[in-house]
C-alpha cells in the first residue's frame, strides 16, 4: 500500500508555518486596502503581482516537499479478560465454569485468528497474564479471587500505556461486584468510555443450579470473649429449588472434641431468601473457627456453600481469672496481689479461710467476715465465663471440688486455661490423681507414693526451660539461677505433649528427672503444672532482692501469657501462604522469633475429636528466614497446625480449609449483566456456543516505509520569489506608485 | 463457710504433721509460706519482757481459729540484716523512743517495704507514747515520701477475717489505726493499743491484764492480731466486690 501527501520541509517547525501563514495574510490584506480604490487592470495586475510574490516568498522559508508512505496491515488488537474468581471453580455441567472458561479460549483463539489478542485473568484486582494451558494443569489458589471485579480490572486496562484494543471480550459467568447488578445504562457506558472500545461478553454458562446457600454472614461489631456476638445469616434458594424452613446451626470447632453448639435457628425462606440471626458467645480469645451450615432440602446440588467456616479474632476485654487457693499463705498473697495489680485482669478469688475444724471462738457468723465458698456454683454456671482457672494448694476432696473436676477437665480441652500451683494439698496430695481432671495436666499423677517431699531444693533449667520465651523474663534477670524451695509435689514424666521447663535436681519420674514446671495442651486449651508453692521467693526473699522483686512478676507474665497463647511468650509465628481452598495445595509460613533455633517439626490435626495427626513435617537444621511448609491438598474443615522449634514449647494455629468460602456463596450466573455490558459498550454479548458471532475488529494500518521529497530546490523558490517581488515593484513604478 | 467431708479428718492429720515439725523449727513442705510474725529489732534495744511471748501466741490462735497455717516458734530479725527480706511481715514493738536507726537499719526497711512487706508498728506503753512517736519519726526517714493516714472504718483490715468495729489491745487505745499507704496498700501499721501485751502468755494464763479490762476485750484483741494476719497473706482480698453484699448485710445486723 502507497500513499502520498504534502509535508514541509524536515527540521522547519510547525510554530515557523504558522508565523508565515500569519504574514502573508496581513500583507495580503494590506495589499488589498491599498488598492481598494484603484480601477481599471492596472489594480489587478498590481494585486496579481503581489498575491505571486507573497506565495513565493513563504514556499522560499516553507520548502514544502512530498512525503511517499508505504505502509502495511496488521491484525487488530484484542484483549480477552477471564475471570479467575474461585467461583468459577462451581460445577456447570459435569465440568467446572473454570474448564469452560479456559475451553472457550480456545475458540476465541481461533475466531480471532487474524487478531493480536492479549489473554488476561482477573479477579479482585487488576488483571494479570493468563497462561491458559498451565491454568488448567496446575490451578494455582493463590491465583484464585474470592470475587470478580470487572470495573477495576477495565480501569487499569484504560490505564496501560501504549495501544489501545480494538475490541475487549470478557469471559465470565457475569457475577460481579463491581460493576453492580443495578448499575444503569449510563454507568454501564461510562465504564467502557476511556476505553473507546466496545466489550464483548461471552457467558461461560446460563443455567443456574438448584442450589440452597449460607448467602452472605455478617457480625455486628468485634468478637469479644465472654460477650454475645450477633451473627446475620442469609440463606438463599435458587434454580427452582424449594425452600421452606432451613435450619441453621453455628459451632465452635474445638481440638479433640466434637464441635461445640453455639446457637440454632431456623430460616423461612419466602421469596427464593431468608435472613436469620443468631447470637453467639465466645468464651475463649484468640483465633476461634465458628461452623455455620444449613440442612438443605432435597435436591441441593451443590452441597459445599450449606457450610461457611469463619475465623474469629476473639479480643478480650479484660483476662478474667478464677483463682482458687485452699489456705492463705505467703504464696497466696504474692499471686494474689500480681494478679490484682495488673489492670488488665478482672479476678474473682476464693480462699478457704476456715475449716470446720477451726475454732472461730464465736457463734454467731455474723461476727466473721466470711462466706461460702460458692463451688457448684463457680463450677458449673461461672466456669465458661473464665479465661483461665489456677487452682492454688487445695484439696479437692475436702473442699467438694471433685464432683466438678470433669467440667472443669472439659472446660480445658474446650480452650481455657489451667495453672495448677503446688502445696500439700495440689496434685496428688488434693486427690487429683486419677481424677478426669489428671488427664488435662501435663504430667502424670501417681496416687500411691508420697505426694509432696519435705527437702529444699534448688529445680533445674532444662534445654527447653532456657529456650523457651515463657521463662526469657526470668532468666535475664537471674540467668540460670532459681531460688531454694523448701520441699516439691509429687509429679510423674511429663505427657506426650508436654514440655518440661524445671525439673527436680535429685527426684526422678520413671527414667527421667521430676518435673517440677511443665507445660501442656489438651484440646483446645493449656494447662501448667507447678510442683512447688514458694515461688513467692522471687517475689520476696534475699533472692528476690537482687532483682528488687520483678522476678515473680516476670515469671506470672510468662506463665498467664503463655496459657493465654500470647504471641511474645512464643517461639515462632504460623500463618497461611495464601489461601487454604479444599482439594488444592495449601501452604503454611513459619516465622521464626529471635532467639528461636533449632530443627522444625509440624503438626497438622483436623479439629474435633479425632486427634490422629493428618501431616508431620520434620525440618533438620533448616536454613535461616521464613520457612513455608507444604501441606499438600486439605478437605473442607477446620485445622489446627502445632510447631516446635528446638526444645522450645509448640505454637499452635488455628485456620479453616474451605470448598468454595464466599466465593460460592451465590451460585446463580448473571448473563443478563452480561449483556447490559455488552449492550451499553457497542459490544456483542454471546454464549458458548455463538463465539463465531463475535465481531472481529479491523486490521490496524501501520507505516512500513517513509521518504520525503523537496517538490523544488530551495534557490528555485528563492530564484522565483525575487523575480515575483522584481515584477511587482516595477508594476509599482510603471503605475506611479513609489 | 467450709463444709468437711468425710477426708477432712485425714487432711487435719497432714496439716498436723507440718505443724508440729514448725513447732521445733525444722522446715517442711508448705513451711515457706506459712505466716511468721517476726519481731524487728531495730534502734535502742527495747525490752519486750513477756509481750516477746505474744508472737507465738499470735500464731497459735491463728492456726487455731483459722485455715492459715502459721510458725509457732517466734523468730526475730535484724532490720540491718538480708534475712529482712526473706519475708513480708514483722512487728516493730517497744515502750521507749528506739533512738535514731542507723543507716544500714534504714536501707534494710527502704528495701523491705519496697518490696511489699507489711511492718505492724505496735506501741507497748501507748500512755507515754515515746516508742509510737521515736518509731513514725525513724519510719519518716525509711519513707519521707508518705506519711502514715488514719485508716477509713471500712478498711479491708476491719473485716480479713473478723468483723471488727475498733481496734483494741491491752488498752483500749484510740478508735483508729494509722498507716503509710503505698498504691492500694497499707504497709506500715501503727497501733497504739499494745497488742503483743493482750497476747502476751506466762505459764498457763495471759500475761499482762486488759485495761479498761475484761476477756471480752482481750479477744477483740485477737481477733484484730487474726485480721492484721489474714491482711498480711491475703492482702485486699475481702475488699473484692464478690464479699461486699455478704459484708454490708452482715454489719447491718451487727448494728442497733
Amino acid at each position: 500500500m502507497m500513499l502520498a501527501s504534502l509535508a514541509l520541509a524536515e527540521g522547519v517547525p510547525v510554530a515557523t508555518l504558522w508565523a508565515v501563514a500569519l504574514l502573508t495574510l496581513l500583507s495580503l490584506a494590506f495589499l488589498g486596502f491599498e488598492l481598494r480604490k484603484r480601477e481599471g487592470g492596472g489594480g489587478r495586475v498590481l494585486l496579481l503581482t503581489g498575491a505571486l510574490a507573497l506565495v513565493l516568498l513563504a514556499a522560499a522559508v516553507l520548502r514544502p516537499a512530498r512525503v511517499n508512505t508505504r505502509g502495511v496491515s496488521v491484525g487488530a488488537k484484542v484483549v480477552v479478560l477471564v475471570d479467575d474468581s474461585r467461583r468459577l471453580l462451581l460445577p456447570s455441567d459435569g465440568k467446572t465454569r473454570r474448564e469452560l472458561a479456559l475451553a472457550a479460549t480456545r475458540d476465541l483463539s481461533k475466531h480471532f485468528s487474524g487478531a493480536r489478542v492479549s489473554w488476561l485473568q482477573f479477579g479482585a484486582g487488576e488483571p494479570r497474564p493468563l497462561l491458559v494451558e498451565q491454568a488448567l494443569a496446575h490451578p494455582d489458589p493463590a491465583d484464585l479471587s474470592d470475587e470478580t471485579d470487572l470495573t477495576a480490572a477495565l480501569s487499569a486496562l484504560a490505564q496501560e500505556p501504549g495501544e489501545r484494543p480494538k475490541a475487549v471480550v470478557v469471559v465470565s459467568d457475569g457475577r460481579f461486584v463491581r460493576p453492580a447488578s443495578n448499575a444503569d445504562d449510563t454507568a454501564l457506558r461510562d465504564l467502557a468510555a476511556p476505553l473507546g472500545a466496545p466489550i464483548h461478553t461471552v457467558a461461560v454458562t446460563e443455567h443456574t443450579p438448584r442450589d440452597a446457600s449460607i448467602r452472605s454472614i455478617h457480625t455486628s461489631g468485634a468478637a469479644v470473649a465472654h460477650q454475645a456476638l450477633a451473627l446475620t445469616i442469609e440463606i438463599a434458594c435458587s434454580g427452582g429449588l424449594s425452600c421452606a424452613e432451613v435450619p441453621v446451626t453455628a459451632r465452635e470447632l474445638r481440638h479433640g472434641v466434637e464441635p461445640f453448639t453455639l446457637a440454632t435457628g431456623v430460616a423461612n425462606v419466602t421469596g427464593g431468601s431468608a435472613t436469620v440471626e443468631l447470637s453467639i458467645t465466645l468464651e475463649r480469645a484468640g483465633a476461634r473457627l465458628v461452623e455455620v451450615s444449613i440442612e438443605p432440602p432435597e435436591g441441593d446440588t451443590i452441597p459445599e456453600n450449606n457450610t461457611r467456616i469463619l475465623t474469629f479474632s476473639v479480643t478480650r476485654d479484660r483476662l478474667r481469672l478464677l483463682h482458687v487457693a485452699g489456705r492463705p499463705t505467703y504464696d497466696v498473697r504474692a499471686l494474689r496481689m500480681w494478679l490484682k495489680s495488673d489492670e488488665s485482669i478482672d479476678l474473682v478469688a476464693f480462699f478457704i479461710l476456715r475449716t470446720d475444724e477451726d475454732n472461730t471462738e464465736t457463734s454467731d457468723d455474723s461476727e466473721l467476715a466470711l462466706i461460702p465458698f460458692p463451688v457448684d456454683e463457680l463450677f458449673t454456671e461461672h466456669l465458661p465465663s473464665f479465661d483461665a482457672v489456677i487452682l492454688q494448694d487445695i484439696d479437692a476432696v475436702t473442699y467438694k471440688l471433685a464432683r466438678h473436676l470433669p467440667a472443669l477437665a472439659d472446660y480445658v480441652r474446650g480452650g481455657g486455661g489451667l495453672i495448677m500451683v503446688g502445696g500439700p494439698s495440689a496434685f496428688a496430695g488434693g486427690g487429683y490423681a486419677r481424677s478426669p481432671l489428671e488427664s488435662v495436666l501435663p504430667v502424670e499423677l501417681k496416687g500411691g507414693e508420697q505426694p509432696f517431699d519435705t527437702a529444699d531444693f534448688v529445680p533445674r533449667y532444662t534445654e527447653a526451660g532456657r529456650s523457651a520465651p515463657v521463662l526469657h523474663g526470668v532468666t535475664e534477670l537471674f540467668g540460670d539461677e532459681l531460688p531454694t524451695f523448701s520441699g516439691s509435689n509429687t509429679l510423674g514424666p511429663a505427657r506426650p505433649n508436654a514440655i518440661t521447663l524445671w525439673e527436680h535436681p535429685d527426684r526422678k519420674a520413671g527414667r527421667s528427672a521430676m518435673p517440677v514446671l511443665a507445660l501442656g495442651e489438651a484440646g483446645d486449651g493449656r494447662s501448667i503444672a507447678l510442683g512447688v508453692d514458694g515461688t513467692h521467693a522471687l517475689a520476696f526473699s534475699e533472692f528476690a532482692e537482687r532483682a528488687a522483686g520483678r522476678g515473680y512478676g516476670a515469671l506470672w507474665d510468662g506463665l498467664v501469657g503463655w496459657l493465654m497463647r500470647d504471641p511474645r511468650y512464643e517461639a515462632l509465628r504460623l500463618e497461611l501462604a495464601g489461601p487454604c481452598i479444599a482439594g488444592l495445595p495449601a501452604r503454611l509460613r513459619l516465622v521464626r522469633l529471635p532467639g528461636s533455633v533449632g530443627n522444625v517439626s509440624l503438626e497438622l490435626t483436623k479439629l474435633g475429636p479425632q486427634t490422629k495427626p493428618v501431616t508431620v513435617k520434620a525440618l533438620v537444621d533448616p536454613p535461616a528466614g521464613p520457612l513455608t511448609l507444604e501441606l499438600g491438598a486439605l478437605d473442607a474443615g477446620g485445622y489446627s497446625a502445632s510447631a516446635r522449634v528446638g526444645a522450645a514449647p509448640p505454637t499452635r494455629f488455628d485456620f479453616a480449609c474451605e470448598r468454595g468460602g464466599p466465593a460460592w456463596s451465590d451460585s446463580r450466573p448473571d448473563p443478563e449483566r452480561l449483556h447490559k455490558i455488552a449492550e451499553a459498550s457497542g459490544g456483542k454479548a454471546v454464549s458458548l456456543g455463538n463465539i463465531g458471532d463475535l465481531p472481529v475488529p479491523d486490521p490496524t494500518p501501520v507505516a512500513a516505509e517513509r521518504s520525503s521529497v523537496p517538490l523544488l530546490p530551495a534557490w528555485a523558490w528563492t530564484l522565483a520569489a525575487a523575480l515575483a517581488l522584481g515584477a511587482h515593484w516595477y508594476e509599482r513604478r510603471r503605475q506611479g506608485l513609489l | 463457710m467450709q463444709r468437711f467431708s468425710p477426708g477432712a479428718l485425714s487432711r487435719r492429720a497432714a496439716l498436723a504433721l507440718p505443724f508440729s515439725l514448725w513447732a521445733t523449727g525444722a522446715s517442711a513442705f508448705g513451711d515457706g509460706g506459712a505466716f511468721n510474725p517476726r519481731l524487728l529489732r531495730a534502734g535502742a534495744q527495747q525490752a519486750l519482757g513477756v509481750r516477746s511471748s505474744g508472737v507465738g501466741r499470735w500464731s497459735w490462735e491463728l492456726v487455731r481459729r483459722t485455715s492459715a497455717p502459721a510458725r509457732l516458734v517466734p523468730a526475730e530479725v535484724a532490720a540491718d540484716r538480708p534475712a529482712l527480706q526473706a519475708e513480708p511481715f514483722a512487728i516493730w514493738a517497744g515502750d521507749l523512743d528506739p533512738g535514731p536507726l542507723s543507716a544500714a537499719e534504714v536501707r534494710g526497711l527502704t528495701r523491705f517495704v519496697r518490696l511489699g512487706g507489711v511492718l505492724l508498728v505496735d506501741d507497748s506503753n501507748p500512755a507515754s507514747g515515746a516508742f509510737g512517736r521515736g518509731a513514725r519519726r525513724e519510719l519518716s526517714r525509711v519513707l519521707p515520701e508518705a506519711a502514715p493516714v488514719r485508716l477509713d472504718p471500712g478498711h479491708v483490715i476491719f473485716k480479713t477475717f473478723y468483723i471488727v468495729d475498733r481496734p483494741v489491745g491491752r488498752v483500749l487505745g484510740p478508735p483508729e489505726v494509722s498507716a503509710i499507704v503505698r498504691g492500694k496498700n497499707a504497709q506500715v501499721i501503727f497501733l497504739e493499743h499494745d497488742l503483743l501485751g493482750a497476747l502476751a502468755r506466762s505459764g498457763e494464763g495471759f500475761a499482762l491484764e486488759t485495761e479498761p479490762g475484761g476477756m471480752e476485750q482481750r479477744e477483740h484483741a485477737i481477733r484484730l492480731a487474726v485480721n492484721i494476719a489474714m491482711y498480711v497473706l491475703c492482702s485486699d482480698y475481702k475488699d473484692d466486690q464478690v464479699h461486699a453484699p455478704f459484708l454490708m448485710r452482715r454489719r447491718a445486723r451487727q448494728k442497733p
